[in-house]
């Protein structure tokens, strides 16, 4: 066959690889200091800026803490520290426009040169009193506006993820290539059972050594993941488990084939167990997950990956990273299983 | 027409079968009250979630040495006998409805011993009861399946376990979140997952006859 699908497999993946590791992160804000005020009070707000040019900035530099979305107000003051720090000083308000008790405003800082940066639920702030004294006057409003658009290509900056957002090409892409390689594994595997050709059984073989191998890389980015943004390596969520079982059963499927010397019989005897222990994978993978609360986004009422977790610079680097996978598994299917192949040819040739 | 008379035919075999051999039946029952015992030797005091726990474990792995014999008991040359009088959709039917039997008698048992010596926590009986009857179909298709193809192999007992508790882990799964709300320790309403492991029996159910042919052939 032409090799021009490896070619593109690879070069996919070195896209991948490099476009994912050096495209820089969306300047954002990594953290304030204090994050719980009162009304009234007079606050000086340290903010530490993430992938930010603030000195560079200087001159345009603006803020706002946002209650929602008719309400929000600017510092009296910006001093700017260094590109990473500035300090904010608010009058906080003497009250807040609803009557909750706490209100938890977004601070939103925008410049030239980094474009708008937000932190969701970066202060919270508690009315002094049971009844704010209103005198009657409309609530002072700094309206957010002529907000600046950062130029170049970035990710986007989530305050959990941070950096770890680039395991999205690696960690995701893997497991859709998995899939893939088990569906060909099962089609080989069936194909075998109507056919009895050992080619089928050895190529059905292949895909899933390939797909277990996939299935490891991908539980172990998965849990380097976990420990960054759920903060522990192994957190009980339902995928991370229905993967580990998974895993057995695959382990289980290797050796069940170990088991036999006689290349027929086991041929024979693990094409339908394979093909069970997909049914038995799916439901593990795509079932077991909606029963059971879990971390992963799209489950448990987590909202799905998109939006602002995905834009559209991640998605050029994250849709080739998934073809480029399937295609490398493809690639490194086609070896093992031409390998194995030829050892039982060269078997069959000692034999006689 | 014919398909039905040879599952029923098979099936009194193996009632005829279990009936000449005792001891297989007897050493199963004997498993179960011999573990209980152990358990409550082992744990005096019982919570609900502990009970669960120690309930579904002993039923898994009776249930995994109940019907590991099913394919090792007779001798290949009598399976070549019956492969040549009735078809093997016949076969792992009778099969596995002789193993659901097995299950649930061996699941009543295991609840009337362990509920005699640890005071049963269930509340929703009914449910519970689903539980049971759901899971120990479940069970019994996918064991009969592996023990099918464990049977095959020289280390079948080994091959048994590795390959029978993974794939019993889904239904598992199932069984123990409505087991979990009939022991109140959970809340919510668990048709959902009622329907769930209905699908999941019937589904593997489906597999095991479309596949079982090509093992069998064997």
């Amino acid at each position: 066959m032409h090799p021009i699908w490896k070619i593109l497999g690879v070069s996919l993946i070195m896209y991948s690889l490099i476009a994912g590791m050096l495209v820089p992160l969306k300047p954002g804000i990594s953290s304030v200091h204090p994050t719980s005020v009162h009304t009234g009070e007079y606050v000086q707000m340290l903010v530490e800026g993430y992938n930010s040019h603030y000195k560079e900035a200087e001159s345009s530099m603006r803020a706002w803490l946002k209650i929602d979305s008719l309400h929000s107000f600017e510092p009296k003051l910006i001093q700017v520290r260094d590109d990473r720090h500035l300090t904010l000083s608010f009058q906080m308000p003497s009250y807040m426009p609803s009557d909750k008790k706490v209100h938890e405003c977004a601070l939103i800082i925008d410049n030239e040169v980094d474009g708008t940066s937000v932190l969701p639920s970066a202060v919270f702030i508690t009315q002094k009193g049971k009844v704010p004294n209103r005198d009657g006057q409309p609530w002072k409003q700094d309206a957010i506006q002529n907000l600046h658009q950062k130029e170049g290509i970035t990710f986007p900056f989530r305050n959990l993820l941070q950096e770890t957002i680039r395991n999205t090409y690696y960690h995701v892409s893997l497991w859709f290539a998995l899939l893939f390689l088990l569906v060909a594994a099962n089609v080989h595997g069936i194909q075998y059972l109507r056919t009895s050709d050992l080619k089928h059984d050895i190529k059905s073989a292949a895909y899933t050594q390939v797909a277990l191998l996939f299935g490891i890389l991908g539980l172990v980015t998965g849990m380097m993941w976990a420990q960054h943004t759920w903060g522990a390596a192994w957190s009980n969520d339902p995928k991370q488990v229905g993967t580990a079982i998974a895993l057995l059963i695959y382990a289980a499927y290797f050796v069940l084939r170990g088991s036999f010397d006689d290349e027929e019989r086991r041929a024979r005897i693990s094409a339908p167990y394979s093909i069970f222990a997909f049914v038995a994978f799916l439901l593990l993978i795509y079932m077991y997950p909606r029963m059971v609360d879990s971390l992963h986004p799209g489950n448990g009422g987590n909202p799905a990956f998109g939006g602002e977790d995905l834009d559209n610079t991640m998605r050029m680097i994250f849709y080739p990273a998934i073809i480029g996978w399937i295609l490398f598994g493809f690639w490194m299917a086609n070896i093992a299983g031409r390998i194995g192949i030829l050892r039982d040819s060269l078997l069959d040739m000692s034999d006689e | 027409m014919n398909l039905v008379k040879e599952i029923l035919f098979l099936l009194q075999k193996e009632f005829l079968l279990e009936w000449k051999q005792k001891y297989a039946l007897s050493g199963i029952l004997l498993y179960v009250c011999a573990t209980v015992f152990i358990i409550y030797l082992a744990a005096l005091e019982m919570e609900a979630g502990v009970w669960n726990t120690l309930f579904w474990i002993i039923v898994v792995f009776a249930s995994v040495n109940g019907v590991a014999k099913s394919f090792v008991q007779e001798n290949s040359n009598r399976q070549l006998y019956y492969y040549q009088l009735v078809s093997p959709v016949a076969v792992i039917i009778s099969k596995i409805l002789y193993n659901t039997l097995l299950l649930w008698i061996l699941s009543g048992l295991a609840y009337g011993m362990f509920s005699l010596f640890n005071p049963s926590p269930v509340e929703y009986g009914d449910k519970f009861f689903i539980a049971v009857l759901l899971g120990g179909m479940g069970f019994a298709i996918t064991l009969t399946f592996v023990s099918a193809i464990a049977s095959k192999a020289s280390n079948g007992a080994t091959l048994m376990a590795i390959l029978g508790f993974p794939v019993l882990l889904p239904i598992l799964i199932a069984v123990l979140k409505i087991s979990r709300n009939a022991l109140v320790l959970s809340m919510g309403s668990v048709a959902g997952s009622i329907n769930m492991l209905i699908a999941i029996d019937l589904l593997l159910l489906a597999l095991a006859i479309a596949l079982f042919p090509y093992l069998w052939r064997e």
